[in-house]
């Protein structure tokens, strides 16, 4: 009995050991990360790294100064937050076709949708550049909407038709009985009883939009149309070599927002990341 | 149930036309938008690979540009560099994952903490290829520990050889993703029957052995799942390489992605770089037709 107890505790050693170090993997390349958005920037690069630096707002100055932070954060905004509009628009009404309807090519076609995920972004570029230089769209935080929406549509409309299959279908009959038209019911049914789902997908679509890199780094070419992701690949430009303090404020700016929006939704965010094949 | 609001009064059926055609109606906008976004730009990409372009001339080259492609090291290099970061950073993920998930998901407290666990994932890529670009090259940290822990003499130019070039990028997307998998991995274990579980433990198996020939096969199809979509995604890896290496050491961690923007909006040679582009989007589209569409199947089941 003794011993069974022993095993038992050295296992919860073994545990919190692991899990412990992990958590400090983690943990400290973003603390040390944060500690370089708050140095000077002679402190950042030396030939000997220093961990106990002087506290110093210069990365601030500069980005409040030199840069037009405030437009870069604007563009970010409505950008993601436009795409996410466009991807619920046109994915509620897919995923509702597609969790609650019997007819041919259903399944291939929701391959298809799903299938446009897996595309890289690279194998579309350049022809897309080509398209929106034809059609007067590069440099526009209207294109790069246009281009997240595109990017999450698939994803938007897998988890939500995940949540929408959870539905028991009685009680779309009882309200087709009633009378209701299909449109009545997704919108006074489905859509408030798989709010938890539209939301996950809504949040996710949203980081991945904060996320994408290529196209804004193609679309955007002046301080117009950047996003906070570009901005960041643009510290690096010139004479000045890569302004890491910079860099470190600015992802701490865009990565808060995302953890406040990742702790609402923590639930439902395994199901969201797998597009509903996990049920977490 | 209540069903409020709903109208009462018996409403005309629709035409059987109507009611056939109304999915379809409700996919079509969803449809018509992602065609336009994949299917336009994939006929641009094969047209435009039969010609050589510079700037505003277009020159027909037929098969010239495919010829030059398949002749082209470093099309070649790009592609086994993809393969070789992917698979490893993807099979070292995977790993360190399922460990974790392991000693983490029987844990009374993982729900209150886990959201340690996905604070890298929550960064943005490209901040996080900077995270690591200063980490490992310009800011000396990784050497400067490694020399205080005595396992190096001194500074090490990562990106002077080969294996350690590639290996920044791997840890950097082993940093941000194995989250990614752990969320997932977690939940998949704890969602499982904890009756069996529990019956094999009251039969004397260890939780080892629970894990390995229980819990490990009943979530079979979510790995599958999970790791198909890191999969995808790691291929496409474009923001570390363009941060971190831009493809040094001689192009030993140049990726499919960074080749074709190199080569469309570097050097401006868009017919070749939409030949590039033709090659991958067939390759996509063979692994999606088989190994996606299985993973997914077989996920739902």
């Amino acid at each position: 009995m003794a011993q069974v107890r022993k095993r038992r505790s050295d296992g919860r050693l073994l545990r919190y050991l692991i899990l412990g170090t992990w958590a400090l993997v983690c943990l400290l390349p973003i603390l040390w990360f944060l500690s370089i958005g708050f140095r000077p920037r002679t402190e950042v690069i030396t030939p000997q790294p220093i961990y106990w630096p002087t506290f110093s707002l210069d990365a601030w100055r500069l980005l409040t100064s030199d840069w037009p932070i405030a437009l870069y954060l604007r563009n970010s905004v409505v950008a993601v937050a436009g795409s996410v509009v466009i991807d619920l628009i046109l994915g509620i009404p897919a995923a509702y076709a597609l969790s609650r309807y019997e007819f041919r090519g259903r399944d291939d076609i929701g391959f298809f949708i799903l299938s446009t995920r897996m595309m890289a972004p690279a194998i579309v570029a350049v022809p897309i550049f080509f398209l929106f230089k034809e059609i007067g769209l590069l440099d526009s935080v209207w294109a790069l909407m246009l281009i997240y929406a595109a990017i999450n549509l698939s994803l938007v409309t897998w988890i939500i038709r995940s949540y929408m299959l959870d539905i028991p279908k009685e009680l779309e009959d009882a309200a087709r009985t009633d009378g209701a038209s299909d449109l009545t019911i997704l919108r006074e049914i489905v859509i408030p009883i798989c709010l938890p789902g539209i939301i996950t997908a809504a949040v996710i679509a949203a980081i991945f939009a904060i996320n994408e890199f290529l196209f804004t780094l193609l679309i955007a070419s002046t301080s117009r149309a950047y996003t906070m992701s570009v901005a960041l690949a643009n510290f690096t430009g010139g004479s000045d070599g890569i302004i890491y303090n910079a860099i470190a404020l600015v992802s701490f700016i865009a990565f808060v927002p995302i953890l406040i929006l990742v702790i609402l939704i923590q639930k439902h965010l395994s199901r969201g990341l797998t597009m509903g094949a996990v049920k977490g | 149930m209540a069903t409020p609001n709903l109208r009462k009064a018996p409403r005309p059926r629709r035409s059987p036309i109507m009611r056939r055609a109304f999915p379809y109606l409700l996919l079509a906008p969803a449809v018509i938008y992602l065609l336009a976004i994949t299917l336009y730009p994939g006929v641009f990409a094969i047209y435009q690979s039969l010609f050589v372009v510079r700037f505003t001339s277009w020159t027909w080259t037929g098969l010239g540009n495919y010829q030059g492609i398949l002749q082209d090291r470093e099309f070649w290099a790009a592609l086994w560099n993809t393969f070789v970061i992917g698979a490893i950073a993807l099979s070292v993920q995977t790993f360190l994952a399922l460990t974790l998930a392991y000693f983490a998901y029987r844990d009374p407290f993982i729900r209150g903490w886990r959201i340690v666990y996905l604070m890298p994932m929550l960064f943005m890529p490209s901040a996080v290829a900077f995270i690591w670009k200063l980490a490992f090259n310009d800011g000396r940290v990784i050497s400067d520990i490694l020399m205080r822990l005595g396992l190096i003499e001194r500074n090490v130019d990562w990106l002077a050889s080969i294996p350690l070039a590639r290996m920044t990028l791997i840890v950097a997307d082993v940093w941000q993703w194995t989250p990614f998998l752990f969320i997932i991995f977690v939940a998949a274990l704890q969602g499982q029957d904890q009756e069996i579980e529990e019956a094999a433990r009251l039969d004397g198996a260890s939780w080892p052995k629970i894990f390995w020939n229980i819990s490990l096969p009943m979530m079979r199809p979510v790995i599958v799942v999970a790791v198909t979509i890191r999969g995808i995604d790691i291929t496409t890896m474009f923001a570390n390489v363009f941060v971190m290496t831009q493809g040094t050491p001689g192009g030993a961690t140049e990726t499919m992605s960074y080749f074709i923007y190199r080569q469309g909006f570097r050097m401006f040679n868009f017919g070749y770089a939409s030949a590039a582009s033709v090659l991958m989007l067939i390759l996509t589209i063979i692994i999606a037709q088989t190994v996606v569409k299985r993973a997914f199947r077989s996920g739902k089941n």
